[in-house]
This record gives structure tokens, sequence and C-alpha cells, in this order.
């Protein structure tokens, strides 16, 4: 379990300003989820962390040391983008095995894991199944077990939950924070929607036009809302 | 007023449907009406010659664009360099809107008999002309492909699994564009069969050496006009076949 730093990491897309001075810092087997409303620039701080953006300024710290000149390949991150990202031309057991065959990892390894990763996200009867055969709530865990399969010194969601259809929502939401809780990964997870940060943030960052404007747990959130934008995405959860 | 549309686009449709299938297989309706004399053509020394050369020339500018224009397309996806889209533009539009002839005109000066590399009215001439104006169509199919993986985010997800360039390449890109490189490669040799111009121009017209499909119909058109129906009835039958072929093949597929 490692500990992610972010130092005064700036961020901009011509005159707009993705990332506004972003300070950040998780603890070991952290469940952190960064909410806000679109546009605020959260996908952009995911894809920094990842290494697919370099920041304009500030540094990525992992345990201490910066990764900013790691490519993203050798920096051994988890990352589950929006729509799960499968790859359409593997089954689901060949999906979860990817990582670890491209690292040359000994076979009997990778079938060890693959299996302990099918079981961890009970998808163990669906390993021979390509992606298109399966409901989002089973793509969401094959992403899970491939981003974990690899032992990944942090996990990088998106929007997670965004492809899930109301009606599963409650009980994916769960196998999400259960399955995470198990695997012991530190997690950053990017939502829009105050509830499902409520459910599953250890601690919750707010952000707006780039910045983080409070970090807490959802109990500090609720009782000490430091800002006005803090106040109004709280009020929608009961709305 | 919405019907009198409709009928006005019916016309248009029909009539562009109409010359068109007309201009494509009315050479068969020909051959037909004058089986007697065309059939024997078939088998003459002449058109297999130029078939054999037609066919082998094109084969190897479908290899070529697939070894040569499948690593520009990725880098045209992929690069981030500056004036991409003008590159594109010059490697990929325009050699299929830029006059053959003129193209054969330039090889001609750049590598025959005024230059220390003659190589015109050679195999070879025949090769690199059909190239130029063939590959865009490899190349232009890989890209857009290309584009669509990486528009989906999956060179990302392979990369921070730790994929480096190759294993992205061979295990995700190349497999998820199989289908686009087959639809390229088909559509590169089909056009390297019709290429007339710049193989003209550079190549000859030097029967079992240099004399294509195309070229030999051009020759014979007037004086052995039973060997160019017999000709231009091989060359299109073959493109048809390989075109529905490979096409078949690409919808079995997905």
């Amino acid at each position: 379990m490692k500990i992610l730093r972010l130092e005064n990491v700036c961020k901009s897309y011509g005159e707009t300003r993705a990332l506004d001075m972003v300070n950040l810092e998780t603890t070991a087997g952290e469940f952190m989820v960064v909410m806000g409303p679109s546009g605020c620039g959260k996908t952009t701080l995911l894809l920094v962390i990842l290494g697919a953006l370099q920041p304009d300024e500030g540094h990525v710290i992992i345990d201490g040391e910066a990764v900013d000149d790691l490519p993203m390949e050798s920096r051994g991150m988890g990352y589950v983008p929006q729509d799960f990202g499968l790859f359409p031309h593997m089954n689901v057991r060949q999906n979860i095995s990817f990582g670890l065959e491209v690292k040359n990892t000994p076979r009997e390894v990778i079938d060890q894991t693959v299996k302990r990763m099918l079981s961890l996200v009970q998808l163990s009867q669906h390993s021979e199944r390509r992606p298109s055969e399966l409901s989002g709530g089973e793509k969401q865990r094959v992403a899970l077990a491939r981003a974990l399969a690899t032992n990944p010194s942090l996990l990088l969601l998106d929007e997670p939950l965004s492809s899930i259809d109301e009606a599963t929502k409650t009980h994916v939401r769960e196998s999400l924070k259960k399955i995470l809780k198990e695997a012991g990964a530190t997690t950053i997870c990017v939502l829009h929607n105050p509830e499902d940060a409520f459910a599953l943030g250890d601690r919750i960052a707010v952000m707006n036009k780039g910045r983080i404007i409070q970090v807490g747990t959802p109990q500090e959130l609720l009782e000490e809302p430091r800002d006005s934008i803090v106040k109004k995405l709280i009020a929608t959860m009961y709305v | 007023m919405k019907d009198k549309i409709s009928l006005l686009f019916a016309v248009g449709a029909l009539a562009f449907a109409g010359f068109m299938l007309a201009s494509g297989f009315y050479i068969y309706l020909i051959a037909c009406t004058s089986w007697k004399e065309v059939a024997p053509q078939f088998l003459s020394g002449r058109v297999l010659g130029a078939l054999f050369i037609s066919v082998s020339s094109s084969f190897i500018v479908g290899i070529l664009a697939l070894v040569a224009g499948v690593p520009f397309a990725y880098f045209l996806a992929y690069g981030d360099f500056r004036f991409k889209s003008t590159l594109e533009t010059l490697m990929v539009d325009l050699p299929q809107t830029f006059p053959p002839v003129t193209v054969g005109l330039v090889y001609l000066i750049l590598l025959g008999s005024r230059s220390p590399v003659n190589i015109a009215f050679t195999f070879t001439a025949v090769v690199i002309a059909k190239f130029y104006v063939s590959s865009p169509f490899m190349v232009g199919f890989a890209a857009r492909r290309f584009r669509e993986v990486k528009a989906r985010g999956l060179d990302l997800i392979a990369r921070s699994l730790g994929a480096d360039t190759r294993q992205l390449l061979f295990r995700i890109i190349i497999p998820l564009s199989r289908r686009d490189l087959l639809a390229g490669f088909s559509l590169t040799w089909a056009r390297a069969m019709g290429e007339l111009g710049a193989t003209m121009v550079f190549a000859g017209i030097i029967p079992w050496r240099t004399e294509v499909i195309p070229t030999l119909v051009y020759s014979v058109s007037q004086t052995e006009p039973n060997t160019a129906i017999a000709a231009a009835v091989v060359a299109e039958t073959l493109s048809i076949a390989a075109l529905i072929s490979l096409r078949r093949g690409v919808r079995e597929k997905r």
C-alpha cells in the first residue's frame, strides 16, 4: 500500500487552467474520492497522476519519490476509465492476465493471480466470456480485477458508477467497496455524484475550477462545509 | 412538395446508379455479344503476361503499403508533432487527387536515364508508380482505425498496465484494426490493378516486362479491340472478386 502526494500541481489547456495549485495527500490503503461538478478538473487530475498528462508545474510523489519523469508504463498504477476500457478482442481471463503477460510474469503465477482475481470479483464462471457478453456491473468488476492483478501502487478510478443503471447501483457500489477493501489498494476515485462519493469515500476532496477547496471525511464535510460549493453539493443529496 | 422532392431524389439516385452500373459492367455485355472473337484472347500470351505483371506488382504494392504505410498511420494517429495535418494532406490526400501522369513524369526525371539510378521501364518502376497512387488507401484506413482505438483510451489502459510500444501495437492496436488493414490492403491492391497514367509514363508499355492490364487495354484498344476487351474483362473480374471476397471476410469477422 503506497502513499500519494501531490505538490502544487498545475495544468493548463491553452488559456484554461484545469488544475490550479493542487495539493493532496492520501494515507496507505485509503479510498480517496475526488468530487466536483463537470469540468472542474477531476479527470485531468487523474490523468496527471497516471502519467498520461505532464503537469505544467508541481510534482506527483509516490512514497516520497517524485515520479514526474517516469512514463506511464513504469508507474505501476491501475487505471479504470469511465467506460471500463476492456479490450474487446480478449475474453475476461485474457483481459485480467494482460498486465502480467506484458511484464513476462511466469505462466503459473499468471494463472494463480487470474484465479484469485476472478474469485475476488466473483466472476469465476465468466472467465471465457467476451466483454460484449457482460453487464455493466460485470464489466466494472473485470476492469477492477485487471487493474488489481498487477498489484498497483495506486488505483485510479474515473467515474466507476456512471455506466451503471440506477436499479443495480447500490449493489455495485457495495461490491466495489468490498472488493477494494479486500484488495487493500490505495484508491483515488473521481465521482461527480455526492451520494456515491459519501457512500464510498474514506475521505473526500471537493474540487471546483481546478482547485481543491476542502478535504475531509464524509462526516467532516457534512458537519463543517467550508465553502458554498461544498454546501451546494451536499444539499443536492437531499433534494 | 415533399413528394416532389422524393421523386427528384429517386430520379437522381436512379440516374447515378444506372450510369455507374453501365460504365462498370457494359464491358461484360460487349464481351458476350462478340464472345467467339474475344474468347481466344483470354489465353493469348500478351493478356496473360500483362495479367501476371499486374497481379504480382499490385500484390507487392499491397505488402509494401502494409509494411511502410501502417507505421506512418501509427505516427499520424499517436504522434504529437507540428504540421501533422499538413503532412497527412501531402501524404494521404494529395496522392489520391494528383494527376498520375505527372507523378510518372516526376519519377521519369528523378529515376530515369538522366539520373544515376536508372530504373525507368522496369518492373521496379511499375511497382513504384503504383505505390505512390495506391498506398494512401492503406494509410487512410489504418490511421482512421488507429484513431478510433485511441479515442477509446485503450492505449492508456495498456500503457498503465505496463505495455511498451511493441506490445501496445501487436497485442492491442493491430488485432483491433485487422479488419480495416485487410480492407485497406484490398483497396490498395484494386487501385494498383487499375493504375494507368504513372505506370505508362515511368514504366512504359513493354510486353512481358512492364505491360500491365490497363496499359495493354490502352495500347491495343484501336488496333486489337478483342484483346482489349478480354484484358478489360479479366482485370475487372479480378478486382470485383478480390473486393467481394475481402469484404466478405471483413464482414464475417465483425
